[in-house]
């Protein structure tokens, strides 16, 4: 099993009070597989993707991850986890902007034990892959916003993670942009990585393997929620 | 070597982001250190060890030589009188030994010289009298001619290089003969160029920071012809501070600075025995009556035993010192900002798998830039600090040198400031709520 969550709470404490984000949640997806987290504005899907990322962490419960359980450990064991087995998309792309693409898809890589020409050689696998190996010195301000999510993908893969985190990866761009990263992200998970995707989107839900959908922080498993509706069908 | 440069890329990008914050940052730093440098550099000098290879077998002896009861908060007296010095140097233990104190004279050539200068009038100058094993026992390099060869009392004086250059214009001059107030001696010696700083052998009023003395003259003829020490002197007795060659001999009067050698512990022990037995023997003729245990102070010791240190210059120390913690508080919260505009990328390296030790190592490129920036401002001002200082105090411009082991400290200094200038900012920005920054 690729993840498996237990019985995660998540509690958010501020001096005057308490809100309960995640209850009891119980979530297992298997490795390759394709998962749409979809869910209201407020429902707790974001925290649990961040909770998934290791980039937020919970109160309550056991979360393993490719068989490694994430409770306890150091800071250090974590982000070697993360850098290893986690790619992330994020929606806003979080591309530094002062950098070029080269060297934004090769920040992750720097974090490992990676030699300069094996760094080099993914970066620009990475970047054919989405169709950007052309343009490599290019900055994230001379792209479109489309081409930004490819590079953040780009990123995500470099490494050749495990497992894909994509947080709204459509969310900023139009239809035509959309399609072509969501098929992007398919053809990825095509080749064996986990994705997890947090969507509003129902056809992009749809086109999901499986939906888990949240509502008050707690799972609705294979239930579909229809945000137009919005009420769990 | 290429992570560095990743590194040193990285910081360049980061400084870019804010280049305000981070040229005040160096601003500040330089000259918190350009200040403390400076002072570090007077205090180096007055603390260093002007003999390092022997300054732990240089004792002062000190003995509670008063002819009274004196127990309770009394302290040995730091002179000596003639008597007592003479009695402490019958021991062969120590491999040297020589008392000394100081005192002026009017020092005129001979009127039938045929030097250029003869037609001068009689200049003031400070003497030195002492004994023999001084020139020996703290290092004195000798030009032209020999030291006395016994304690003797002897017209033969040794002039420092400047003293010779003053009087004579050259220092060949040993065999030639001077008048010290209307007395003739003969130059005997002339001393290389030397001082020793801090002249540690004199710890006495403020002794320690003065030049060389321009004249040395042996012991006995400074008592013979009455030079009374123009320090300081006390008497316990009622003796006559006109009658040096008799009272000054046989009478409490105290004025002798006193050094001996012993050249390893066994020798420092068995000199103690040999005080502490002389001190036994002098309390059953009437003598040193007060309880006392006779004390060998090291040559190390000696400022801190005197309380010989300035308190203006340790006030000034600690003044400078809170300047540098001032300056290094704004400079951090300087950088806070300069890391603030960061934080974004902090966040975002962090949540792509860069551990806070990562992030650390990183930052050890952004410390070494500061601290060589900061460096490169400090270093000018401290010297031009010095500088200026010496030029006001032309007495003490012997401290104003640097050498390795002084440069070295700033350097470390230098780096250790910057890294706690930037320390906490850096460990701020790595705490930050990852998912709550990314989402931003």
């Amino acid at each position: 099993m690729m993840l498996k969550l237990r019985q995660i709470s998540k509690v958010f404490r501020t001096d005057l009070i308490e809100t309960t984000a995640l209850k009891h949640i119980d979530l297992e997806v298997a490795a390759g597989e394709f998962v749409a987290l979809t869910g209201p504005s407020g429902s707790g899907k974001s925290t649990l993707l961040n909770i998934l990322g290791t980039l937020e962490s919970f109160d309550d419960g056991d979360y393993e991850l490719d068989g490694i359980s994430v409770r306890g450990m150091s800071d250090r064991a974590l982000s070697a986890l993360r850098n290893e087995k986690i790619g992330f998309i994020f929606q806003g792309f979080n591309l530094i902007k002062d950098y070029s693409l080269f060297d934004n898809v090769e920040l992750p890589l720097r974090y490992r034990h990676f030699s300069a020409a094996e760094r080099r050689q993914r970066v620009m696998d990475a970047l054919a892959l989405v169709g950007l190996a052309g343009r490599r010195d290019y900055h994230p301000s001379q792209l479109s916003g489309g081409q930004q999510q490819r590079v953040a993908i780009a990123r995500a893969i470099a490494g050749s993670p495990r497992i894909l985190l994509a947080d709204e990866p459509t969310g900023n761009l139009d239809s035509l942009m959309a399609r072509q990263v969501m098929e992007l992200l398919e053809s990825i998970n095509q080749q064996g990585c986990t994705l997890l995707m947090v969507t509003h989107d129902p056809d992009q839900a749809r086109r999901a393997q499986r939906q888990v959908q949240i509502v008050d922080g707690q799972l609705s498993d294979s239930a579909i929620y229809d945000p137009l509706q919005r009420t769990v069908a | 070597m290429e992570q560095l440069r990743y590194y040193l890329k990285v910081n360049w990008i980061s400084i870019r982001r804010a280049p305000l914050p981070y040229a005040l940052t160096i601003l500040i730093l330089s000259v918190g250190l350009g200040v403390f440098f400076a002072n570090a550099t007077f205090y180096y000098w007055l603390k260093h060890d002007p003999l390092p290879h022997k300054s732990a077998n240089l004792f002062y002896p000190l003995v509670k030589s008063q002819p009274f009861v004196c127990d309770e908060g009394c302290a040995a007296p730091k002179i000596h009188s003639y008597r007592d010095v003479i009695s402490l140097q019958q021991s062969d233990i120590p491999s040297k030994s020589a008392a000394m104190y100081s005192a002026g004279a009017y020092v005129r050539l001979v009127p039938n010289t045929t030097d250029a200068a003869s037609d001068l009038p009689a200049v003031g100058m400070s003497l030195r009298i002492t004994q023999r094993d001084f020139f020996s026992m703290f290092e004195v390099p000798v030009q032209h001619g020999d030291v006395w060869p016994d304690n003797t009392a002897r017209h033969e004086v040794i002039l420092s290089h400047d003293a010779a250059l003053k009087l004579f214009g050259r220092t060949e001059v040993v065999g030639e003969r001077l008048e010290l107030d209307h007395r003739m001696f003969t130059i005997s010696a002339v001393l290389a160029p030397w001082r020793m700083f801090p002249r540690l052998y004199d710890p006495q009023n403020d002794g320690y920071l003065e030049a060389t003395e321009d004249i040395f003259l042996p012991l006995e003829t400074g008592y013979d012809l009455n030079y009374v020490s123009n320090r300081q002197s006390s008497s316990f007795d009622d003796a006559d501070y006109q009658k040096l060659a008799s009272d000054g001999r046989t009478k409490a009067l105290h004025q002798l600075q006193f050094w001996v050698q012993l050249d390893d512990a066994n020798a420092q022990q068995a000199y103690a025995d040999f005080m502490r037995h002389w001190v036994e023997e002098q309390k059953k003729v009437g003598r040193h009556p007060s309880a006392n245990q006779p004390q060998l102070v090291a040559m190390t010791d000696i400022m801190q035993t005197f309380k010989a240190q300035s308190q203006e210059v340790i006030a000034f120390a600690l003044v400078t010192l809170l300047f540098l913690l001032v300056c290094l508080c704004n400079a951090c919260h300087l950088s806070l900002n300069r890391f603030i505009a960061n934080q974004y990328e902090i966040s975002l390296r962090r949540a792509l798998g860069a551990s806070r030790g990562q992030l650390q190592l990183q930052l050890l490129a952004d410390v070494c830039c500061t601290a060589g920036l900061a460096l490169l401002l400090a270093l000018p001002l401290a010297w031009l600090t010095v500088q200026g200082i010496s030029v006001l105090l032309p007495n003490q411009a012997v401290m104003a040198s640097w050498n390795g082991s002084l440069l070295g400290s700033m350097v470390l200094l230098t780096l250790c400031t910057s890294y706690l200038v930037t320390l906490y900012p850096a460990l701020r920005a790595s705490f930050g709520n990852l998912s709550l920054q990314l989402k931003a």
